[in-house]
């Protein structure tokens, strides 16, 4: 799930001053999932930005709609017979559903709300934790299911550094020593030959090394 | 911003949890009939049912003091729901502050399980109401 967090009211009512007519547009994917941008948040942020625009003796009109997803043309389409009828786009999409919009509709203005976090579980009831950097090359078969790139600080594949205290990272004492976590699972599954091996450096142009990455199925394609 | 309001005229919503008094159907009643349209008592099955955006439309529509009468700590029929309540109501007041309304236009009451809703309503209309008037009341 790609998590994210709603910008600041002060952010966002900055980057709409110009606009009256605000087209506010949530996702119902993943940053409803993370309680950002999902019709909840829809209905608060636009709740804010009328109260405030009354406050400030301004004229606002705001319509909230929430799309299934904000990333695929088919959903995006919904907006066709609105966005006319107003200013601007205010998204509470992610990075991805944001670029999306403005795809379809290049002509219009497309605004952020939500700063784009990171791609991680729900470790519980308001807990999301980072888990996957998308490095395209997954290697958790060999580190016991538990990612050393994205949840060491140091992203050592060599591990573990030597400077963890108390089963932690030195880092950052409240996050758990990926490498402590590792050996231990792999000891519980009998495995501790994993550790063995030497993993040569990172291959990164699986990553961003070649810009934006493209995945093209012909088999799904219309 | 107004910093004074009359208690007699200010515009109240009470969001309550209705097993704080199981005659609360009757008891709010007599009070909306009195007061009319400055009150307005929103039941709700377990105050952990309340949602910031509702807590946000009281204000919106320009409720000068929303209050969410819960149970009491540790007090709660199903364990969590009040302090859950608590929580959201606490959400809820970031994000008026963010626009400027004071916080304390929002607040969490808890009710001790004696007082029936219409005299827990009566004993904070008697209180002194430390806010103005709202500035989002319909003119």
């Amino acid at each position: 799930m790609i998590t994210a967090e709603r910008k600041s009211l002060s952010e966002i009512k900055a980057m709409i001053a110009p606009y009256r007519k605000i087209l506010l547009v949530g996702c119902g994917t993943c940053v409803a999932e993370c309680a950002s941008g999902g019709e909840k948040e829809v209905g608060l942020l636009a709740s804010q930005l009328r109260m405030a625009a009354k406050i400030e003796g301004r004229e606002i009109e705001i319509k909230e709609i929430t799309l299934d997803r904000q990333c695929v043309y088919e959903f995006i389409d919904q907006l066709t017979s609105l966005v006319e009828q107003y200013d601007v786009v205010l998204s509470l999409g992610c990075g991805a559903g944001v670029q999306a919009v403005a795809e379809v509709f290049p002509k219009l203005t497309i605004l952020p709300a939500l700063n784009t976090t990171f791609i991680g579980e729900t470790r519980g009831s308001g807990v999301w934790f980072e888990n996957c950097r998308a490095c395209g090359d997954c290697k958790l078969g060999l580190f016991a299911a538990v990612c050393p790139i994205t949840r060491c600080a140091k992203g050592l594949l060599n591990g573990p550094c030597g400077g963890s205290k108390g089963e932690h990272c030195e880092v950052d004492p409240d996050t758990p020593c990926a490498w402590q976590l590792i050996v231990t699972r792999l000891e519980e599954r009998g495995r501790l030959e994993f550790l063995e091996e030497v993993h040569p450096p990172v291959d990164w142009s699986k990553s961003q090394g070649k810009g934006p990455r493209k995945i093209v199925r012909e088999d799904q394609k219309n | 911003m107004d910093r004074t309001i009359d208690k007699e005229t200010a515009r109240i919503s009470i969001f309550f949890c209705q097993r704080v008094d199981s005659g609360q159907d009757t008891n709010r009643r007599a009070i909306e009939k009195e007061l009319g349209a400055r009150i307005r008592f929103y039941p709700l099955p377990c105050s952990g049912r309340i949602d910031p955006l509702q807590l946000l439309r009281a204000i919106e529509t320009g409720a000068d003091m929303v209050y969410l009468v819960t149970c009491g700590e540790g007090t709660c029929r199903y364990r969590e729901g009040n302090t859950r309540a608590w929580k959201r109501l606490a959400y809820a007041q970031g994000l008026i502050e963010e626009i400027g309304l004071e916080r304390e236009r929002l607040e969490v009451i808890q009710s001790n399980g004696q007082k029936t809703i219409d005299e827990i309503t009566r004993s904070l209309l008697a209180r002194d109401i430390r806010v103005g008037s709202s500035p989002l009341r319909p003119k």
